[in-house]
């Protein structure tokens, strides 16, 4: 079988051109090809957020993207978030206030605040609890993970 | 999980689409958003060998308060406050709708046309198998009525009541070239859980249109779901309307997420015009569309309780819609 053609798009950064094949999502791209693990495969079918990236600045479900789709535009991992020394101020945040703890939805959580607080960055505790919704923790209860959003907006303000 | 292999086609007009669609004939599937089509493709549900991708159709786009592109995100929608205010059912059901996340990509084109569930579709290959598969996928009984050779899978999609109520109109194109019919229309009172729509073989959906006479009516969605942050409705409840000195002049009821298709109770609704709404009233055409909603047991909540739920919920919208007239 002929190759697929390649897929041409900025990930964190870097312009990046890759063969992929039309029934690839994005989240296996990223992890299986291009070995950028921190990126999450939880549920693998849009439920529990810790596969979420950015593409053109806005939160994506990488397990509910086909790869070929993001032809184009700018993607945005855990691994991008960070400034090129040290930490965001929300990664600090998270460690800061021990938002973690298995680790596991921490990268879905990250990206998602990311843009979040990019969007809204004087955030009412209401908005935070709703805006990560869509992100499953099994181990916080979540109360570190909103002090942590609200700490950062706090200190970015 | 693995996707098994498709072709995938990425035109950029609605007169490619419809023209891919005709030389791919029952052999393809529109992607929207995906958020619906491929958790149910990873569960090897009813695959088909194209994907016929409609992000790039730039004419699928746009809002306004006329008119909503198929295309459009449930996220971006949901920032249009002068929409969702100007029609409240569809404010509060696309607020609801899964989480913000999947709202990110989901679309509303593919939140009228999500696929119907049930307990026993919405599962594994290995689990359907395991069972025995059913006749909406792959095998030649239903596990909730084997009595009946007919599939009663839950239409469980938010807009569509919501839209439903404010009078909304969907435009449709096809080889038969464009048309224009009441939402209502699109789903089919003949067919079943798996034929459920009146869309003609090909045919996309390429936009809503909102009516200017219910802008600004009050109104209310209602939803019953298991985790208020995430789950699929297992019953939602749109009420619109509006009064002229405390009588009804327009009155809508649609009710989702309990049967196969989502249902408009114009019959039940017609007696009340020109009467004040009382709380009897109420009442009475609460318990008149119970009696006319029969879920079955193939979602996670019971069909009993559902069924209750839904004279419960009538009751409030109704009570919201008079409360938000008199404010
Ligand atoms: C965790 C989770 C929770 C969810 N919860 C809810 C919920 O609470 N309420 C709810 O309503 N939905 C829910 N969904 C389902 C789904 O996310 C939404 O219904 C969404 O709006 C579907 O839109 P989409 O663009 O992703 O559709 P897609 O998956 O792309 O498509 C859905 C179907 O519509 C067809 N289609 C799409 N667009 C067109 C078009 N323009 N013309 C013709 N055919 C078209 C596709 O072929 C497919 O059959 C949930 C999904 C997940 C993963
Ligand atoms: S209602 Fe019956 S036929 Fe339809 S999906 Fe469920 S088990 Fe299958
Ligand atoms: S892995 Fe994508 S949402 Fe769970
Ligand atoms: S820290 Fe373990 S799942 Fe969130």
């Amino acid at each position: 079988m002929p190759s697929p053609p390649p897929v041409r798009f900025r990930l964190n950064g870097q312009p990046t051109e890759v063969a992929v094949e039309p029934a690839r999502v994005l989240l296996d791209l990223l992890r299986d090809d291009l070995r950028l693990t921190g990126t999450k495969r939880g549920c693998d079918l849009g439920t529990c957020g810790c596969c979420t990236v950015l593409v053109d600045g806005r939160p994506s479900l990488s397990c509910l993207t086909l790869a070929r789709l993001v032809d184009g535009r700018e993607v945005t991992t855990i691994e991008g978030v960070s400034p090129p020394q040290g930490l965001s101020p929300l990664q600090r945040a998270f460690v800061e206030v021990g938002a973690t703890q298995c680790g596991f939805c921490t990268p879905g959580f990250v990206v998602t605040a990311t843009a979040f607080l990019r969007d809204h960055p004087h955030p009412s505790r209401e908005e935070i609890v709703r805006a990560i919704s869509g992100n499953l923790c099994r181990c916080t209860g979540y109360l570190k993970i909103i002090e942590a959003i609200e700490r950062a907006a706090a200190g970015g303000a | 999980m693995h996707l098994d292999p498709f072709e995938l086609h990425r035109p950029t007009s609605v007169d490619e689409v419809v023209g891919l669609a005709r030389d791919l004939a029952g052999r393809f599937d529109y992607l929207a958003g995906g958020t619906d089509l491929l958790p149910n493709y990873k569960m090897h549900l009813n695959l088909r060998p194209h994907l016929i991708a409609l992000e790039g159709v730039r004419e699928l786009r746009g809002r306004s308060l006329e008119r909503i592109g198929a295309m459009e995100r449930l996220a971006d929608v949901e920032a249009e406050s002068a929409l969702l205010a100007a029609y409240p059912p569809l404010g509060d059901a696309v607020r609801e709708i899964a989480t913000p996340l999947v709202r990110a990509s989901g679309t509303v084109g593919g939140n009228l046309l999500v696929e119907t569930r049930c307990f026993f579709f919405n599962q594994s290959q290995f689990w359907r198998q395991s069972l025995g598969f059913c006749l909406k996928a792959d095998g030649d009984r239903c596990h909730v009525v084997p009595q009946k050779q007919k599939c009663y899978a839950t239409f469980s999609g938010d807009l569509a009541p919501a839209l439903m109520a404010v009078d909304a109109e969907v435009e449709v194109a096809g080889a038969d070239g464009r048309r224009r019919l009441p939402l209502e229309a699109l789903y089919d009172p003949e067919g079943d859980g798996i034929r459920r729509l009146r869309l003609r073989p090909g045919e996309l959906l390429t936009a809503v249109h909102l009516p200017a006479a219910t802008r600004g009516d009050p109104g209310a969605y209602l939803k019953l779901r298991v985790r208020p942050s995430y789950d699929f409705p297992e019953l939602g409840v749109a009420a619109s309307g509006a009064l002229d000195g405390g009588r009804v002049r327009r009155l809508t009821i649609a009710v989702g997420g309990a049967e196969m298709r989502p249902v408009r109770h114009d019959s039940l609704t017609a007696a009340l015009v020109g009467e004040r709404l009382s709380d009897d009233r109420i009442r009475a055409l609460a318990d008149a569309v119970e009696r006319a909603t029969r879920p079955v047991h193939n979602t996670f909540l019971l069909p009993d309780y559902r069924r209750r739920m839904v004279s419960v919920f009538v009751r409030r919208a109704v009570e919201r819609l008079r409360e938000g007239t008199a404010g």
